[in-house]
């Protein structure tokens, strides 16, 4: 019975959204609106949930002196720092200055900066890795000596071929090694959609 | 210094001796001849300079603005200088996000250009609701309460994301131009879409571009550099920070020296257990 409520509600709001796009009719593109709404209303609804269940389990965590309580002071300082900033009467919203301060003087910076030792720790990872899978290793770090190379800033006729060349790694088979991660995903999207409007599981196989 | 100060710094040289390179390369950048980051290749900074050039008059044109704080540094620089551009072919500009992080990237340049003097865009705030607060800005994106000329121009034409000649895409993981395709690009079909994008989000959005439904994509750091260099050329405002050609091409050769030394060490160490191994037999 469940399942078929639930397949009833996929079934009725993907046809109204899909049927919206396909045929000109106000009534139908007011209901496919009002769809469209509910489904902002959830994702708001599950973004402060996920918020307040993580600060929920960072509070669980302090409290049964569990994993690291450092980590979970800074976030639940960094939570209250925002909301206060952001949500305080007579506050601008995201807008404050002192939300934008926050923003542009530490989240920003800790972000790139975090990024940027990516770098540093992928190079670490790749030394350790030759000595535990060496074959694997060797070959993702030729691949990506090659795509250094072609990198490389260089100037002149030289400089020439080698962004020819990476253009070319980048469209070819970067290029078609994604697309087909991305054409194998739309499939198995497809197939699962269609499986749940048709109301299959592992049971009726 | 004990023993163990002494392994603990010595393991943390590479790293450290890593950094004052790139410090120094940065502080010596734009001094070296023979070196290129821009790219060579100008036809997609021509793409996007015909699509903002062949924009009418007063052009109402949409910055969505939904980079990440961790990719946003490779296209700080690009996105600045088609600001700069739009501005100089007189385009009407408002911004606009659908993550809370492009929120707060936005905030803080919309900041920055007031704290410069510059005029800043028409703030048209955060839509909630990812995609599908962007389906619904295609009905209505302006905020209540928000005034001015921009948005009495925005509102004429309906209200919505419609009413806008282009919108310029400020892409990042969470809400791409692959998301602008799929969910405005199949209802606002003439409306022209240029996308600026970190490189991780290239192979996605070549097809995109390839196909036509999007005008125009800046998503490699050397076309963003290429595009920013031709924008300085004819502007009499400087394009801000740009990334030197030194820096990458120490950080790169770094890469290639360490990549190389851990190969040969596992060459050598392999090596040498054979010839262990011979011994024994």
């Amino acid at each position: 019975m469940r399942r078929t409520i639930l397949t009833g509600i996929v079934l009725v709001t993907g046809l109204l959204v899909l049927l919206d796009l396909m045929i000109l009719n106000p009534s139908l593109h007011g209901a496919a609106g009002a769809v469209n709404e509910l489904l902002v209303l959830l994702a708001a609804a599950a973004a402060v949930g996920g918020g307040a269940a993580l600060a929920a389990h960072h509070v669980r965590n302090l409290a049964a002196a569990d994993g690291d309580s450092a980590a979970s002071v800074v976030l639940l300082l960094g939570m209250a720092a925002v909301l206060v900033a952001g949500l305080r009467p007579g506050s601008s919203g995201s807008s404050d200055p002192a939300v934008l301060w926050l923003v542009a003087a530490l989240l920003a910076p800790i972000a790139a900066s975090v990024f940027a030792l990516l770098f540093i720790f992928l190079l670490g990872a790749f030394r350790r890795g030759f000595a535990i899978r060496a074959r694997e290793t060797t070959l993702m770090a030729g691949a990506a000596a090659v795509v250094i190379v072609l990198l490389l800033p260089v100037g002149g006729q030289a400089g020439d071929w080698l962004a020819a060349g990476a253009g070319w790694v980048r469209d070819v088979p970067l290029g078609g090694v994604f697309r087909g991660l991305l054409i194998g995903i739309g499939i198995l999207v497809a197939v699962s959609a269609a499986r749940t409007l048709l109301g299959l599981d592992a049971d009726d196989e | 210094m004990s023993d163990e100060s002494f392994a603990r710094l010595r393991r943390a040289a590479p790293a450290l001796v890593l950094l004052l390179a790139l410090a120094v390369a940065s502080l010596l950048s734009g001094s070296i001849g023979g070196l290129r980051l821009a790219s060579p290749d100008r036809s997609r900074v021509d793409q996007v300079r015909n699509a903002i050039g062949n924009l009418p008059d007063s052009a109402l044109v949409l910055l969505a603005f939904d980079a990440d704080l961790g990719t946003y540094a490779e296209i700080r620089a690009t996105t600045r200088s088609a600001i700069d551009d739009l501005r100089a072919h007189g385009a009407r500009l408002a911004i606009v996000s659908f993550t809370p992080e492009g929120r707060a990237i936005a905030a803080a340049e919309r900041d920055r250009m007031a704290r410069a003097g510059e005029v800043a865009p028409v703030d048209l705030g955060f839509v909630a609701g990812s995609e599908a607060g962007l389906v619904r800005g295609i009905e209505s994106i302006i905020p209540a309460g928000a005034e001015g000329d921009t948005v009495d121009a925005v509102r004429e034409g309906g209200g919505g994301i419609g009413a806008f000649d282009m919108v310029l895409i400020i892409s990042g993981s969470d809400i791409s131009a692959r998301s602008w395709v799929e969910q405005v690009g199949t209802r606002l079909p003439a409306l022209p879409m240029v996308a600026i994008a970190p490189t991780f989000l290239d192979p996605e959005l070549e097809p995109y571009l390839r196909s036509g439904q999007l005008t125009a994509l800046i998503s490699t750091l050397r076309e963003g550099v290429a595009y920013t260099e031709t924008v300085a050329a004819g502007s009499a405002s400087a394009p801000g920070p740009i990334v030197g050609s030194l820096p990458m091409l120490v950080g790169l050769l770094a890469a290639l020296g360490v990549l190389a030394e851990a190969a040969f060490r596992q060459l050598g160490r392999r090596s040498r257990s054979t010839v262990r191994r011979r011994g024994r037999r």
